[in-house]
């Protein structure tokens, strides 16, 4: 067993873990932070995607001992208090789910594209960026909308803040 | 997952050099990539446990090794199966062929004709690796071995 | 219309808790002392089982115990079934071989369950599984689906000594040779329709739990029909009585077919839950789904319609092979039967049909229905053939298609169903004018100088849901009745549950659902729950698939609020001092018909419960109800699809660059939550028209096994789709609904093939149309389109 500590969502957490522990199995058995999901065993469908110190990471390819002292925001993460995150809201608005196993993967990659690629998004560019994350339901028409609306929100709150 | 190789490396040494060196399990055991053990049960015939790994997957597997259609010193049939448990299986066999060199250089030549099967979570995950990883364990198997041919 | 009622585009009540994390899925239940499934599959296709030695893996750390298909045997745990009786031409029973759900001396696929490790931790499990020693007989596999009948193929089932599970057929075949003989044109196509692999986001798990004090069984499990797992691991597989036994399907990341069925895992983990005496939980990795999850499709077909002088339809025969693999799955005998060549006829007024299906065994993943189920094969049949058909005559394939669509209503076709409405040609219409089909040519030629071929295709596809009346189903061999369930309580402060035996995996039913209560009981949505997904909630249930949650599941809740606003009447008769002839409902409010005397739902219940106001004698207290629907037709949604591709020569690469639906669900709830159906159905038929296919090689190794090399649609792949509806309301139920949740995968495959082929300037190209298909179909161009 190694000792592993790090910021999860504001909180400091200190376990004990078998040392092959993945981050997801750290948030999800250890944490019981069930939002954060595992939907392959290859690093393509990006259900597992949290931040790590700020960059989208997809957790189940990566071992939670390297996350020493890191900052973690999962799902349960995002949202301030009771106000849903821009990017939630905008899930919800525009019908970006459906069976909702994909969608915490897909709001908190989405939050990165933004994060990378600013607020102002075409579709071409979201379509592109969302090569790692696969939704099974929803055909992706609404999630592209549902980032064009989240990006734009998350500008105009970003401006707002200025 | 079917898998089929040919090839020929020219060795320093005589045939009937070779040959005893081909039916040396401590030989054969020192060349078999990834081979852990190699323990004689019968003049032709031997347990293994060889250690390979395909891709993402990495596997013990455990079997036999058999050697068949023997014309001493210039041929052999040497085969192969071995279980690994989840990762799967794998076997296979090449013929083994030993010809005079070509014009005016010495030694022989051996000539092998190998193919190759796995199964199970081995071809699942490692499909599209497995040509690579069979012809490099083969080229790696003879490389090995024309080096103990030419340590004597 | 209200905000929330029917009709309105309600944002999803269950939205918050997936947005935020909040989601109960089966992996996520946790419970004490639990401990970890691991199960050990066949690498081989086909084998017998010389020797299980456990003794290794039973001395690793952490094992709680190993089990293998002895030990159910021992405790008489019955092997899985298939509920649906399909009997030949004829008249023998299909030939269900044994699926025992751990293997009893053979192996017959990749991924057949040997055995199951117990262990304190996963990793545990894993490691001990590894350490397992079978010793296994390979014997020769038969794998391809058109190679399962050749005399001297390699044997499945003893029971089934040529690999036919049965060779069906259905129509007249008399008519219809006499429709060819007199046919002026006659079209001929041969196709397959590649194997899928249904691949829900969220991979099956179950938690099996025993309890020793009530001597009762719990299982979660990720099933679209809990109550229909609980009936046949309690009658059929011998878990328990159904009274001893729970089942509970919490949040399901999606199905599409693939957890209707009763699989090995759950099977074993509720069993071993006793053995071990602690909570037993296994979930699925990616690559088991592959191997395991029941696949769909895999039909080999040749077809052939017959045509008069004046290009109108005279027959249709078609032949099909289609691959089960190596067991019957639960439903899997009714797919390429009663959900396939029923629906042949598409849209069309087609005097004769004539279709053989030969069912096969292999030694691959048992197959079973998919989205869609049977209505996709059977529409890329007829919509392949029209297209073809139309080209081969050298008509427009929309006057084609408009000259032999049904006109009249209800239509009877000669192979059962009776279509009860619908208009083919309004959407046929609106579909044309919103996918400018008028320009195509000038679109054609403005790719044609940037170096790409553009081709549009249409597909015109109807299907059969709002499955099923009960009585019809179980003439044609179902093993179940096919109604709904549903329990409207109605709470003393005038707030509701509904208890449905739909189960929701994606489809929003806590928004629809209460759309419907809302509006017709006049109340906030907000004061409506909808529960399902446990068997100790809700008495029984159907559960959700084939497009019949809003068709079937909803006509029952419908009838459970009609025995509500009765009784409310009568308690409102009561409290307003008025005969309940004489009671009005409306908004919410109950008042005396011609007086300003009222009272609102809420207080009605209150008093419905505190029964003041009445003599129990009398009028018994309480205000719940609960109704049975059970469907007298099928429903048979429609529409025309359009699609608009970009081939580059060059690389193959083929892009869909617009799509056009226009359909005909009957009347709509929530038209968000209708339009995302269909765009995810869309997206799933152009991803087996472009990019989907399980491929096993001729050992029966599946190497299409993950991600990497099963290509699921991602969103590069996919265009926006613009969505249209036309309306013809379903007469046989209350709500006028038909479904729509398969209608996107059904339509979408042959409009895309129909569109390339379009490109192309010929018919030959197989789905997956990927871009090496193309890139070949390309080269067999005519010359003069080729050298452009």
């Amino acid at each position: 067993m190694t000792a592993v500590s790090m910021v999860v969502n504001g909180k400091t957490v200190s376990k004990d873990i078998d040392p092959r522990t993945l981050l997801v199995q750290f948030l999800r058995d250890d944490l019981r932070l069930t939002g954060t999901h595992v939907g392959c065993d290859t690093t393509q469908c990006g259900c597992c995607v949290v931040h790590v110190d700020g960059l989208a990471v997809k957790s189940c390819t990566a071992l939670a001992i390297q996350f020493e002292g890191s900052q973690v925001t999962t799902i349960e993460g995002l949202a301030n208090g009771a106000d849903l995150h821009p990017m939630q809201a905008a899930f919800r608005e525009h019908h970006g789910l459906q069976c909702g196993f994909c969608t915490p993967g897909m709001i908190m990659m989405a939050v990165d594209i933004v994060r990378r690629k600013g607020n102002d998004l075409d579709d071409k560019t979201i379509r592109e960026e969302l090569e790692g994350n696969i939704c099974r339901c929803t055909g992706y028409h609404n999630i592209v909308k549902a980032i064009h609306a989240g990006a734009e929100a998350m500008g105009g709150l970003s401006k707002a803040a200025e | 997952m079917a898998m089929t190789m040919k090839g020929a490396v020219a060795l320093p040494a005589e045939r009937e050099v070779v040959w005893a060196k081909l039916n040396d399990p401590e030989v054969l055991k020192a060349c078999i990539p990834g081979c852990q053990s190699l323990d004689k049960t019968s003049d032709t015939s031997f347990t293994a446990v060889v250690k390979l790994k395909v891709g993402p997957v990495g596997a013990t597997f455990k079997g036999s090794v058999e050697l068949t259609d023997l014309d001493p010193p210039n041929s052999y049939r040497i085969s192969g199966q071995g279980e690994g448990g989840v990762a799967g299986f794998a076997k296979g066999g090449a013929r083994v062929e030993l010809t005079d060199p070509p014009e005016g250089e010495p030694g022989c030549t051996l000539n092998y004709d190998v193919e190759a099967n796995v199964g199970g979570k081995i071809a699942q995950l490692g499909a599209r690796l497995i040509d690579g990883v069979a012809k490099k364990t083969a080229d790696q198997f003879f490389a090995n071995f024309a080096a103990a041919v030419r340590a004597g | 219309m209200s905000a929330t009622g029917i009709g309105a585009s309600v944002r999803r009540k269950e939205d918050f808790r997936f947005i935020t994390g909040k989601g109960q899925y089966t992996d996520d239940v946790n419970r004490h002392g639990q401990a970890h499934a691991a199960f050990l599959r066949s690498p081989h296709a086909h084998a017998e089982i010389i020797r299980i030695d456990a003794a290794a893996a039973l001395a690793m750390p952490g094992v709680v115990a190993v089990f293998t298909g002895d030990d159910l045997a021992a405790d008489k745990i019955g092997g899985l079934i298939c509920g649906w009786m399909i009997h030949s031409k004829d008249g023998e029973a299909m030939k269900a071989g044994g699926h025992p759900a751990l293997a009893q001396g053979k192996v017959r696929y990749v991924g057949d369950h040997v055995a199951v490790v117990i262990a304190e931790t996963l990793s545990q499990a894993k490691d001990a599984a590894e350490r397992i020693v079978v010793d296994y007989r390979v014997l020769p596999a038969v794998v391809a689906t058109s190679d399962a009948l050749k005399p001297g193929a390699p044997v499945v089932h003893e029971v089934a000594p040529d690999n036919a599970v049965y060779r069906w057929a259905i129509g007249n075949e008399g008519e219809t040779q006499a429709a060819f003989a007199k046919a002026a044109h006659v079209t001929k196509i041969d196709l397959v329709n590649n194997r899928l692999v249904p691949n829900p986001m969220e991979p099956r798990a179950a938690v099996g739990d025993y309890d020793s004090g009530q001597d009762a069984f719990t299982l979660y499990t990720t099933s679209q029909n809990p109550h229909v797992a609980r009936l046949v691991l309690s009658a059929f597989i011998g878990i328990a009585p159904e009274h001893k036994l729970r089942v509970i399907a919490p949040d399901v990341g999606g199905g599409f077919g693939s957890k209707i069925f009763i699989y090995a895992e759950e099977t074993v983990c509720v069993w071993a839950a006793k053995k071990v005496g602690r909570p037993v939980k296994w979930t699925s990795d990616r690559t088991e789904a592959f191997l395991a999850d029941a696949h769909g499709r895999d039909h080999v077909t040749h077809a052939e319609m017959a045509l008069d002088d004046k290009g109108r339809i005279l027959g249709l025969r078609v032949h099909t092979t289609a691959n089960l693999g190596a067991y019957l799955s639960t439903f899997s005998s009714s797919v390429p039967t009663y959900l396939y060549a029923p629906l042949l006829s598409g849209q069309y007024a087609i005097p004769a049909i004539y279709c053989e299906v030969d069912a096969v065994y292999t030694n691959t993943a048992p197959v079973d229905a998919y989205r869609g189920a049977g209505r996709p094969e059977a529409t890329f049949v007829i919509e392949r053939l029209v297209e073809v058909a139309a080209r081969e005559t050298g008509s427009d394939p929309a006057q084609f298609r408009r000259k032999n669509f049904v006109k009249s209503f209800p239509h009877q076709t000669p192979v059962i169903m009776c279509y009860d409405a619908g208009n083919y040609t309004a959407a046929l219409e609106k579909a044309l004018e919103m996918a400018d089909y008028r320009n195509v040519g000038k679109r054609k030629r403005e790719s044609e100088r940037r170096g790409l071929l553009r081709g549009v295709g249409i597909s015109a596809y109807i299907e059969a849901c709002g499955i099923a009346p009960s009585a019809a189903v179980g003439s044609l061999g179902a093993g179940v009745g096919l109604w709904e369930s549903a329990e409207v309580r109605v709470n003393p402060i005038g707030t509701v549950e509904i208890l449905t035996g739909s189960h929701s995996h994606g489809q929003g039913h806590e928004t629809t659902f209460a759309q419907l209560v809302s509006e017709r009981l006049g109340i906030p949505i907000d004061n409506v729950s909808i529960v399902h997904g446990d068997t100790d909630k809700v008495q029984m249930g159907m559960g959700t698939y084939g497009s019949r949650s809003g068709a079937v599941g909803m006509s029952a809740i419908v009838k459970a609020l009609d025995k509500i606003e009765a009784k409310a009447k009568k308690v409102a008769g009561y409290c307003l001092e008025a005969s309940d002839q004489d009671i009005e409902f409306r908004d919410g409010k109950f008042t005396v018909r011609g007086t300003d005397k009222e009272i609102d739902f809420a207080s009605v219940a209150l008093q419905a419960y505190i029964a003041h106001k009445f003599n129990g004698q009398d009028l018994e207290p309480g205000l719940k109800e609960s109704a049975f629907w059970d469907p007298t037709n099928f429903t048979f949604p429609a529409g025309v699809h359009i699609c608009e591709v970009e081939i580059d020569p060059a690389t193959g690469v083929t892009h869909v660059d617009r799509w056009t639906a226009v359909d005909d669900f009957g009347e709509v709830i929530n038209p968000m939550i209708v339009e995302g159906q269909v765009h995810g159905g869309i997206a799933q038929g152009i991803g087996q028209a472009l990019l989907e296919g399980a491929v096993y090689d001729a050992a029966g190794q599946l190497v299409t096994a993950s991600y990497m090399d099963y290509s699921m649609p991602r969103a590069e792949d996919l265009p926006n789709y613009r969505i249209g509806m036309t309306q013809t309301r379903c007469p046989s139920n209350p709500l006028g609904i038909k479904g729509c949740g398969e209608a996107g995968a059904i339509a979408a495959p042959p409009a895309v093939i129909n569109a390339i082929t379009d490109a192309l300037g010929h018919e030959d190209i197989a789905m997956p149309a990927t871009p090496q298909r193309v890139w070949r179909a390309v080269q067999k161009m005519a010359p003069k389109l080729a050298a452009e």
